[in-house]
């Protein structure tokens, strides 16, 4: 059983706006996967439909096996959600939000104090705890927000743009928290993210979502890889690289451009020191060799033709738009 | 408790008190505002003062004019003095006062997002609708009880043989009140996603269904229509079963027709703000 299913889901807006237009994804247990696309592609809206915030216009969706519609109980007890806007009480301590947090998950007050102090911890907020969350920094409120979404120990969380706007050090830290919690807790992890790098160095897999539908789908390096894998770039005289290259068996095509091959391979690390060592054994002498590896925005660009642009916002307007309406 | 309604109502009612009681302004405000009321209006309309008979009447016609006068305060007013009589008018005007605002945290929690984390969570919608009415009924009973004291303190005269049961009672009479403005008020914040729109439907009732009360006068100088729109408002019923129990106003067959509309009033505005909260939220 798969930790999220989704066929064919749809969502339209009031007013026509259509979010969601034949959404389907399948995602593991113990994965962490992301999910990547431009402002308004419909991450957001996929989310909430997940996390039963709102109902599909059509198709179906399955958390831990349950329907979001008819299970919405079940579901939500299974998971934690942090959402995209800053959640978090700003009146109260950060502490004091954990505790209420573990109090509607159905948690006793001993019980939800021993675990948001074991969270705190986890997050680096043990001093900060007792601060109301209204000193906190952009970084440092995200990090309670993931600890309030872990407080009951869901089996699959949702943190919808976890690093949104955080200068570097504050997203770095959240990479390690949640590849800390995939790795030592076994949590499903589903987070969504415009920034093409950080799907591709934080997630097992992938999937590129534009105008409201998954377009491709897999590990970063597999869709890397299915755009033709990297590109060696050398300068060599002395002999025909190019044909001495056309036998390698790693190598899947050679262009000869302004005075420089570009040597086409699958895994570019692996095949270096075999495309180097090929041409010495020739006789042929490598003047300069560099590599080049594709990037998810070049995925972006070959599954939809646009270039990828990481802007900030129309998404609010729709977001405001949103958030008066829900199931 | 193991209950999701009950957990889930009980946080987030404790949230609600944690934050009240975390902003001093507000409550002091809570405070002094009430005992602006009652001091400025309350003692500044002195009737016993404007019905004195003038002193070159005859004394002897002077002392009987003035005794009908005075029966005829002590008939409306139940007392000589006004104060008495609008100061327990003013107990339910605040209630109302306060209860107009309950919609406002929820517009706030909506556009602060904080409401998306309660929705995600296994509680029950009306959990968190019924959080928010239960913070007001604790609020405005913490101002009640404020106002009651300090009436007092200012020169309130009760009636004669007052006991703690008539105290008690007006209580429950407040806190019937209470909780079914606070219901209306929450539940018309359900679906709003701004606090200006909150603000303007506050402006809009509150003078309103404080004139067509008999917090401030009462009914029988009013129009026929006027007692119409009175006799529907909770308002009236509240301040009609206050004066009883503590001034001794009015007598036992109406007030259960009072008691009777606030009991069944208050339920039925729960019963619906709760179904529109599971519904709508």
């Amino acid at each position: 059983m798969s930790a999220v299913e989704a066929s064919g889901l749809v969502v339209v807006y009031k007013g026509g706006v259509k979010a969601l237009d034949g959404f389907s994804l399948s995602v593991g247990k113990r994965e962490l996967f992301a999910l990547v696309g431009p402002n308004g592609a419909g991450k957001t809206t996929a989310m909430k439909v997940f996390t039963t915030l709102l109902k599909p216009t059509q198709g179906e969706a399955y958390v831990a096996g349950h329907n979001v519609l008819s299970e919405a109980g079940e579901v939500r007890r299974i998971i934690g959600y942090v959402p995209q806007n800053l959640s978090a009480d700003d009146e109260l301590t950060g502490m004091e939000n954990l505790v209420l947090q573990g109090r509607l998950y159905g948690m006793n007050s001993p019980e939800a104090r021993r675990r948001a102090k074991e969270l705190l911890e986890m997050v680096g907020l043990v001093e900060a705890g007792n601060r109301v969350v209204g000193s906190y920094s952009g970084g440092m409120r995200r990090r309670l927000e993931i600890a309030m979404g872990l407080i009951h120990t869901p089996e699959i969380l949702f943190l919808d743009e976890p690093t949104l706007g955080l200068d570097v050090q504050s997203r770095l830290l959240i990479w390690e928290h949640i590849k800390q919690l995939k790795n030592e807790e076994g949590v499903t992890i589903v987070f969504t993210t415009h920034y093409m790098d950080e799907a591709d160095r934080l997630s097992e897999r992938v999937g590129i979502i534009d105008s409201g539908r998954v377009v491709a789908l897999g590990s970063p390096s597999e869709l890397k890889a299915g755009i033709g894998g990297d590109i060696i770039v050398l300068k060599a005289s002395g002999g025909d690289a190019a044909d001495a290259l056309r036998g390698l068996e790693s190598v899947s095509r050679v262009d000869y451009v302004d005075g420089e091959f570009r040597v086409k391979v699958a895994n570019g690390e692996e095949a270096l020191p075999e495309v180097v060592k090929h041409l010495v054994q020739r006789g042929i002498t490598v003047e300069r060799v560099s590599l080049t590896k594709p990037s998810l925005d070049q995925v972006f660009v070959e599954y939809t033709g646009k270039t990828y642009r990481e802007e900030e916002p129309p998404d609010y307007l729709l977001q405001t738009y949103i958030r008066g309406r829900r199931m | 408790m193991k209950s999701p309604l009950i957990h889930g109502t009980y946080g987030l009612f404790v949230r609600e008190m944690k934050k009240w009681l975390r902003q001093k302004p507000q409550i002091i405000f809570a405070f002094v505002i009430p005992v602006v009321w009652l001091l400025l209006f309350g003692k500044s309309f002195n009737l016993t003062y404007l019905l004195n008979v003038p002193l070159d009447v005859p004394p002897e016609v002077r002392a009987v004019i003035q005794r009908a006068m005075e029966q005829a305060l002590l008939r409306v007013f139940g007392s000589l003095d006004y104060f008495n009589f609008f100061a327990v008018g003013m107990l339910s005007a605040f209630a109302l006062f306060t209860s107009m605002w309950s919609g406002m945290s929820l517009v706030w929690d909506r556009r602060l997002g904080y409401l998306e984390r309660m929705l995600a969570a296994p509680i029950p919608r009306v959990s968190i609708y019924l959080a928010k009415v239960l913070s007001t009924l604790a609020k405005g009973l913490l101002q009640f009880s404020f106002m009651l004291l300090f009436v007092f303190v200012v020169g309130f005269t009760p009636k004669q043989g007052i006991t703690i049961m008539d105290i008690l009672a007006v209580y429950a009479v407040m806190a019937s009140l209470i909780l079914a403005l606070a219901a209306i008020f929450t539940a018309i914040a359900i679906r709003i996603t701004s606090h200006d729109l909150v603000i303007s439907i506050a402006n809009l009732v509150n003078l309103p269904l404080l004139f067509t009360s008999n917090a401030i006068f009462p009914l029988r100088q009013m129009p026929d229509w006027l007692k119409l729109a009175a006799s529907l408002n909770p308002l009236t019923h509240s301040t009609s079963l206050s004066r009883y129990f503590l001034l001794g106003i009015g007598s036992p067959s109406p007030l259960q027709i009072h008691a009777g509309y606030m009991i069944l009033f208050t339920l039925a505005c729960i019963a619906v703000g709760s179904i529109v909260a599971s519904r709508y939220l």
